[in-house]
């Protein structure tokens, strides 16, 4: 059997070359909390500011009801009649579902399970925005970690021009290394037993393989708006 | 087929005197280049990030046959199925079976070095299935009927004119200048095959044993949808490319990006651990890990291992005057450049002249320098060479070119006459551990004549100089 094959070549190459590649792995601390920015008095401007370099868009709001009526002028500026969202209690946006039900915005089925999953591709494919919740921010890269599962489609990032996501200030980590520690110390050893995926997005889509010339929305979103909810800001 | 019914000779000659090729690739590569020194210049302490990069790829091939059994346990674990594939052909067997049992017709690809190793499309297309890349590079490269030319970038040897003919010609779309037009043409058309796609077929980036999940990084979002939309979900990874824990990705997705395309993160890194679970709306019912070994196991004991921590950033590609040059069709195999060539051999020892591949260096030492996991690629050349010659495949002119190399390396005050060879010429030096591993015939030759390449010439120069002598020597 091939498993059986396959570990048995490893063990017997890795008898000759283990202390070598062992020695090596002793070279550095895997540990080093892997930070490439000095640190931010404050991370919600470096945020802002990498995203932005990157052509996201970052909307700063006191309150939930900020975040909502941003909201409200993205669809209106969109257009939107149709929009791929996760589940509002995931969000949990106060204010949201009563905006989309007011400008007439149909939340549109997600589930694609079972049968008939072309058929219910192809009436999710015209919807133009996305809106989602997101797990943490990254500030050093301008980054958003987001949890799927139950009533957090990935699609409600992915299929569509346009992904608004909402993020809370006390959501941001420093890291990509933060980050990670927090879903694991969140979670602990069942980080993907609700869920099968995690992604990181920063920033539109993207593609340079065109003589290495950037172009948006290749495939994904062509345009990430971030509405960033400053709590803390606004109890001052 | 092309790129191997012709000699490396002629492919390096062809590619020499291609000047859109060039145009193209110079284009390109200075680009990359920049980029990537943007972000390496942000980084406060880049150096240490690269040490624990490596430390932690050594950390994980010492202990393989352990992770990749983790690894594999909890795939199965969380609903998941692995398959363990010696080589190409059980891997191939096993995709084109599994789609034939679940009805498939139809499916998107998403970049994997690993399937073009294994010729893994046109093994599809013979069983009947139709296959879409879907990667915006790769999908060119498809409607030309070529392969990749590089890592990151699989069409970086077309300019945009020949892209806007292509798209003409098989889309029915009219030319362009546009780059952003010709982006907006290729969405339009590949996400209608998504949304009717059986299976979707990716690569992985890393493999992550603790959590059976696998990592795979792009910047288009054709990975996403190929992992997310189709019911079948099937993953290629070569069984090195594996890490202990989640934690790791802390160091390494930075690393890559910055490395690959000098981003702090690339723009998508999805981490993916079996099928949907219940209650998901999205993902995949089925989720398939193909674990590749394809030689890797054997090379892991031998004296080319340290290649296998390689994480297929392409930025000794870019970094490499030879590359530069001639680009990556020339070098014959799936992987091009410094990395190629050390590689292919190894890899794709069937591959005719894959012996030669070697050769196609001058070894200035510029692409360990950009390695972000240190890989001492220059060294592993010189060994690959005198296994040739030992093998007595080299040429004569190979077997002078050696005396020349081994001479520079007896000779540091020759290297010291360019700037990025003296640098390297003293690292090999100061290197002794690595230096008393060269195999006995190398380090029993002594001086030769000139060193063939380098410093004051261009690579075109020399080359030409080599063919001149070649066809000397051959009459
Ligand atoms: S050898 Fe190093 S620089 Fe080259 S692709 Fe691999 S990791 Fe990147």
């Amino acid at each position: 059997m091939s498993r059986d094959q396959i570990l048995s070549n490893l063990r017997t190459s890795l008898a000759s070359s283990r202390s070598w590649l062992a020695g090596e792995a002793q070279g550095a601390s895997h540990d080093i909390p892997p930070y490439v920015l000095p640190p931010a008095d404050n991370l919600a401007d470096q945020f802002t500011a990498e995203l932005r370099s990157l052509s996201g868009q970052v909307y700063r709001v006191g309150d939930d009801a900020g975040a909502v009526g941003q909201i409200g002028a993205i669809l209106a500026e969109k257009g939107a009649s149709q929009v791929i969202a996760w589940d509002m209690r995931e969000i949990g946006l106060a204010g949201l579902p009563q905006l989309l039900a007011a400008r007439g915005v149909a939340l549109a089925a997600t589930d694609i399970q079972g049968g008939g999953r072309h058929d219910r591709l192809q009436e999710l494919e015209p919807a133009s925005i996305c809106i989602s919740g997101v797990e943490a921010g990254i500030a050093e890269s301008g980054s958003l970690l987001l949890r799927h599962g139950p009533g957090r489609p990935r699609l409600a990032s992915l299929l569509a021009p346009y992904h608004i996501a909402v993020l809370r200030s006390s959501q941001l980590v420093r890291g990509l290394g933060d980050a990670l520690a927090q879903a694991r110390s969140r979670y602990g050893d069942d980080i993907f037993t609700a869920t099968s995926n995690l992604t990181l997005i920063t920033g539109p889509s993207r593609t340079a393989d065109i003589e290495m010339t950037l172009s948006l929305g290749i495939h994904g979103p062509q345009e990430i708006h971030v509405v960033l909810i400053e709590q803390a800001a606004a109890a001052r | 087929m092309t790129t191997q019914s012709i000699s490396f000779y002629e492919r390096v000659d062809g590619a020499l005197h291609d000047a859109s090729l060039k145009t193209a690739l110079s284009r390109a590569t200075e680009r990359f280049i920049g980029n990537r020194a943007g972000a390496i210049g942000a980084l406060s302490d880049e150096a240490a990030l690269r040490d624990t990069a490596r430390a932690i790829r050594a950390g994980a091939l010492s202990r393989l046959d352990e992770l990749l059994a983790q690894l594999a346990t909890n795939v199965e674990s969380r609903g998941g199925t692995v398959c363990w594939a010696s080589d190409g052909e059980e891997a191939r067997t096993y995709i084109a079976e599994l789609a034939k049992a679940r009805g498939v017709r139809s499916i998107v690809k998403s970049k994997s070095m690993a399937s073009e190793e294994i010729h893994l499309n046109h093994a599809l297309e013979e069983a009947g299935l139709e296959v879409v890349e879907t990667d915006l590079g790769e999908y060119i490269i498809q409607l030309a009927g070529e392969t990749p030319s590089h890592i990151i970038a699989p069409s970086i040897h077309k300019t945009r004119e020949q892209v806007s003919e292509l798209f003409h010609q098989h889309l029915g779309v009219p030319l362009t200048d546009d780059i952003q037009t010709m982006t907006q043409t290729a969405r339009t058309a590949l996400r209608q095959r998504f949304l009717k796609a059986d299976m979707g077929i990716s690569g992985v980036n890393f493999g992550v044993a603790d959590e059976g999940a696998v990592v795979i990084v792009e910047n288009e979002g054709n990975a996403r949808l190929s992992t997310t939309v189709p019911r079948i979900h099937v993953a290629i990874m070569g069984i090195e490319r594996i890490v202990a824990r989640m934690e790791d990705l802390g160091v390494m997705l930075q690393v890559l990006a910055r490395s690959a395309t000098g981003q702090k993160l690339s723009v998508y890194t999805s981490m993916i651990s079996g099928p949907a679970r219940s209650g998901e709306e999205d993902g995949p019912e089925e989720f398939h890990l193909v674990l590749l070994d394809n030689g890797r196991s054997k090379i892991l004991g031998g004296e080319y291992a340290e290649a296998l921590l390689c994480i297929r950033c392409g930025a000794c590609l870019n970094a490499c005057p030879v590359y530069q040059a001639i680009g990556g069709h020339a070098y014959g195999g799936v992987y091009s450049g410094p990395i190629g060539a050390v590689l292919t051999p190894l890899l794709q020892p069937d591959l005719p002249e894959a012996y030669m591949l070697p050769q196609a260096s001058s070894l200035c030492g510029a692409c360990q320098e950009v390695c972000p996991v240190r890989i001492a690629i220059p060294d592993m050349l010189l060994r690959l060479r005198a296994d040739a010659v030992k093998a007595g495949k080299a040429h004569p002119v190979e077997k002078a070119a050696m005396r020349g190399y081994v001479m520079t390396m007896n000779n540091p005050a020759v290297y010291r006459a360019g700037g990025r060879a003296a640098r390297l010429g003293s690292r090999l030096i100061g290197r002794k551990g690595r230096i008393r591993r060269l195999p006995p015939p190398l380090s029993g030759w002594t001086h030769g004549r000139d060193f063939p390449t380098l410093s004051g010439t261009s690579f075109g120069e020399w080359w030409e100089e080599r063919e001149k002598k070649r066809k000397e020597a051959a009459q």
